[in-house]
């Protein structure tokens, strides 16, 4: 098995004794419209997590997810007062509001070689101020609060028998995202522009087009997101998404994909991704200030990484070890 | 073999090769042909143009003048990285290309996935049974699923030319293959280049190690300053000789050869089996006040990691090592203060400061001197700053200026003044001269001179012949990780030299 399985199966581990511990101490743990919530607010996270787990695998990183979600439920609120636009048409003008970011940032990334976390930090803070400057106000100019109406659009915020349908779409895009990067070129390509974009480009690999394809996606997603949040609040703020990126590479830490690029997939995001909200659901249930949450989530980063870095550390000795008794067998054999 | 049969064998073909970086000529006029399916090295040494030519025809670089044609057809002034791919041109790097995290398989088959039609997914089984085919056609023993990063450096190499295969390439360059490899691991590399011959693929093959060359090649081209000096057929094709021809000029001018003393005197470092795991073995002289010590060896013999191992960078596993008559912990304060310096192999990435002043970089290691409570004062760092500036003529003589802005020379002059202003003993310099001008040689081999008559003792590690054979007082030769020679007195050739870092121990007479 290999050290990914393992660490994969631990985690799982952990995830379900997480569970038990907590449907014990919280009667109120286990009751379907908990586990919906809990995954309602996984999905949230984890739709963005997808995108950014790409991201990672090209040895990049995206600070601006957040902000794109600000901005995209902006637009989205400025549709729905100005216009009279169905829900139907403009959401999906909304989602390129990320496409947009994306080919922004890939464009600075590739064509200036500047580096990804200083692209994308810039961006955020471009769009931050953006989102408060489209946000909608009232007459004295103050950001007022638009409150959605539009069933199509409140629709978002919906479910499909227990589960919400923020949920459905986050298993679907799990599912195929997994699929793309693992089962089509364009995933090796993105693949082995992480690892060694030297190799990639001598084998014919075009990093620049893994690169805006990437940021695209990820930008995508963090629009897609936008929607569900605006949906599911019933308003928008220009603060929504902002702050969100902590969840967000926390949970894709958790999932097993490093910053090192070349390495990781859409499972462990998805574990990730649950992890995260298990815990952040087991503190409210367990009735501790939600105060700590953020302490949480930051100590839970340095424990995972901490015990990463062993983890590997162990794991090579032990590959190196049985590597030189192999040779020694062979030696012994080759000498008999 | 008649002329047309030659003519039609004829694989690649370069005419008139030149080539110059702005300046003086890599390349002149370099006739080098390639015939289907031969083995052929191509020899010469350090700086000779071999790495230039392999870029050329690998489209990596340029070239200013000459023709080229592969399989008949001419290769023009456009031709590129893809292009020489897409003719059938394969290089096998020495650092490795490979995707880590991912399969043999998926290396083997990168961009070139086979898909399920229609769908365009990639398919999976039949990538790997393909891949597993040819491990098979040629006889390796490797698993098409195994992720790369379990593979030994060997195994990758075979994962590389199983991809340079797959890509249908008829000329596959190879560049220091053995340089990483266990003999072994080596003597399984000699029977791939065996079978790729009889598969009808040409390999260029370049080696510093004799043996290898003179066992598999089928013929070999010499460079000698840029200059093909000679096409060795088969049946001409011998060590001594080939030395002979990629030495030539430094013979003919008659200053290669310099006797060798051993000096007496008081025995400042004395190393006794020194031993670290792979890199080197049962290692031990001793050096004495004001000898400067010579290190032969090919890159990769062990030569950097021993002297790494005595200024205490790296550890060791087992050995002595006694300085100044006391037993020594190497270790890198301790040498600093014990009055070793050390002049590192890479110097941009190791010696120099890049964005800092020639002030800062005098100053790191002489804070002990230029401090007081912990606080540096600037007036004493200035002044070591100056001292170094005029003890070794660095120019600009400025302090305040960045050291990634003087010249090659003068960056090397300030990694070796921040020690020169210490009362030092023992001086380590590793490929001190390289990549800086012959001026700036020329002071550094008097600078070295100087300390040693000064009573500094100095281990010289070089690549550079002539540079080794006119300083040192001695030279040990390691080889593998250990020393194979000792040159203690008597004459001493750079040919010499070259013979036992080849592994070529005694030659007959010329």
């Amino acid at each position: 098995m290999s050290t990914s399985t393992i660490r994969r199966l631990i985690l799982i581990g952990l995830l379900l004794a997480i569970g038990a511990a907590l449907s014990l101490a919280s009667p109120s743990f286990l009751k379907l419209d908990n586990l919906m919530t809990l995954l309602q607010d996984a999905s949230q996270t984890g739709i963005v997590a997808i995108g950014f787990t790409l991201v990672l695998i090209t040895a990049g990183i995206d600070m601006s997810i957040g902000a794109v979600i600000a901005v995209s439920a902006m637009v989205c609120v400025n549709f729905l007062t100005y216009t009279a636009l169905p829900a139907a048409l403009f959401i999906p003008l909304s989602l390129c509001v990320g496409l947009a970011v994306g080919a922004f940032n890939g464009f600075f990334i590739t064509h200036f070689k500047l580096p990804e976390f200083i692209v994308t930090l810039a961006s955020r803070g471009i769009l931050a101020g953006l989102a408060l400057i489209i946000a909608v106000k009232d007459t004295d100019g103050f950001v007022s609060n638009v409150y959605i109406q539009d069933p199509v659009y409140l629709g978002f915020g919906g479910t499909v028998g227990p589960f919400y349908i923020v949920t459905i779409v986050f298993v679907v895009l799990a599912f195929l995202t997994q699929g793309f990067i693992k089962r089509t070129r364009a995933g090796t390509n993105i693949y082995a522009t992480g690892a060694n974009p030297t190799a990639a480009r001598l084998s014919g690999i075009s990093t620049t087009r893994s690169i805006y394809g990437v940021y695209m996606f990820c930008g995508f997603c963090a629009s897609l997101a936008a929607v569900f949040l605006s949906a599911r609040m019933m308003t928008a703020m220009p603060e929504f998404g902002i702050g969100s990126e902590m969840d967000v590479i926390a949970s894709v830490v958790i999932g097993g994909t490093p910053f090192t690029g070349g390495v990781g997939d859409i499972w462990g995001t998805v574990i990730g991704t649950l992890f995260l909200a298990l815990i952040k659901n087991g503190i409210l249930k367990l009735g501790i200030s939600p105060y700590i949450q953020p302490i949480a989530i930051g100590g839970i980063i340095i424990v995972v990484v901490v015990v990463d870095v062993w983890y590997k550390d162990f794991a090579e000795k032990l590959a190196r070890k049985a590597a030189r008794r192999r040779l020694a067998s062979a030696e012994s054999r080759a000498a008999a | 073999m008649s002329e047309t049969e030659s003519q039609a064998g004829v694989l690649l073909e370069c005419r008139g090769i030149d080539k110059s970086y702005n300046g003086p000529m890599v390349l002149s006029a370099v006739d080098f042909s390639i015939r289907r399916g031969e083995v052929h090295s191509l020899v010469g040494e350090n700086g000779a143009g071999k790495s230039t030519l392999i870029k050329i025809i690998t489209g990596v670089t340029g070239r200013n003048a000459g023709e080229m044609s592969f399989d008949g057809v001419a290769i023009g002034a456009e031709h590129s990285k893809k292009a020489a791919q897409d003719l059938g041109i394969a290089v096998i790097y020495q650092e490795l290309s490979l995707i880590h995290g991912m399969s043999v398989a998926q290396n083997l088959f990168l961009t070139r996935e086979p898909r399920y039609p229609l769908i365009g997914l990639i398919n999976i089984a039949r990538m790997n049974a393909e891949a597993q085919a040819l491990i098979d056609r040629y006889g390796f023993s490797l698993k098409a699923t195994d992720s790369v990063d379990s593979l030994s450096i060997a195994q990758r190499q075979t994962v590389e030319i199983l991809k340079a295969l797959n890509s249908m390439a008829s000329l596959i360059i190879m560049d220091e293959p053995t340089s990483s490899l266990t003999s072994t691991e080596s003597a399984q590399l000699f029977a791939i280049v065996q079978k790729l011959k009889a598969e009808g693929i040409a390999v260029l093959y370049i080696s510093h190690r004799m043996e290898e060359v003179y066992r598999l090649s089928d013929r070999v081209t010499v460079l000698r300053d840029g200059r093909k000096v000679a096409i060795l057929e088969k049946d001409q094709i011998h060590p001594e000789e080939i030395i002979r021809l990629m030495i030539g000029r430094a013979l003919e001018a008659g200053e290669s050869n310099r006797s060798m003393a051993r000096k007496g005197g008081e025995v400042v470092l004395e190393v006794k089996g020194l031993c670290s795991q792979d890199r080197f073995q049962d290692v031990a002289f001793s050096l004495h006040k004001g000898e400067i010590l010579g290190i032969g060896g090919l890159v990769g013999s062990g030569r950097t990691e021993l002297v790494r191992a005595i200024y205490g960078i790296d550890p060791f596993d087992s050995g002595q090592v006694s300085f100044l008559g006391r037993d020594w912990k190497p270790g890198v304060s301790a040498s600093i203060e014990g009055g070793i310096g050390f002049v590192p192999e890479e110097r941009r990435l190791q010696g120099i400061m890049g964005g800092i002043s020639i002030t800062g970089n005098v100053g790191i290691p002489n804070l002990d001197s230029t401090g007081t409570l912990g606080f540096v004062s600037d007036r004493r760092e200035l002044e070591l700053a100056r001292k170094a500036i005029g003890l070794l003529n660095i120019r600009p003589a400025e302090p305040s200026v960045p050291v990634g802005n003087l010249s090659g020379g003068n960056q090397q002059k300030v990694v070796v003044g921040k020690w020169l202003i210490r009362d030092l003993k023992l001086l380590i310099v590793d490929e001190p001269t390289v990549g800086i001008d012959i001026g700036a040689k020329e002071e550094m081999y008097q600078t070295f001179a100087r300390l040693a008559a000064a009573g500094v003792s100095i281990i010289l590690v070089s690549s550079d012949l002539p540079e080794l054979t006119r300083l040192s007082d001695r030279i040990i030769v390691l080889r593998k990780g250990r020393i194979i020679r000792e040159f203690a007195e008597g004459v001493v050739t750079e040919e010499d030299v070259l013979r036992a870092s080849s592994g070529i121990l005694e030659g007959g007479g010329r």
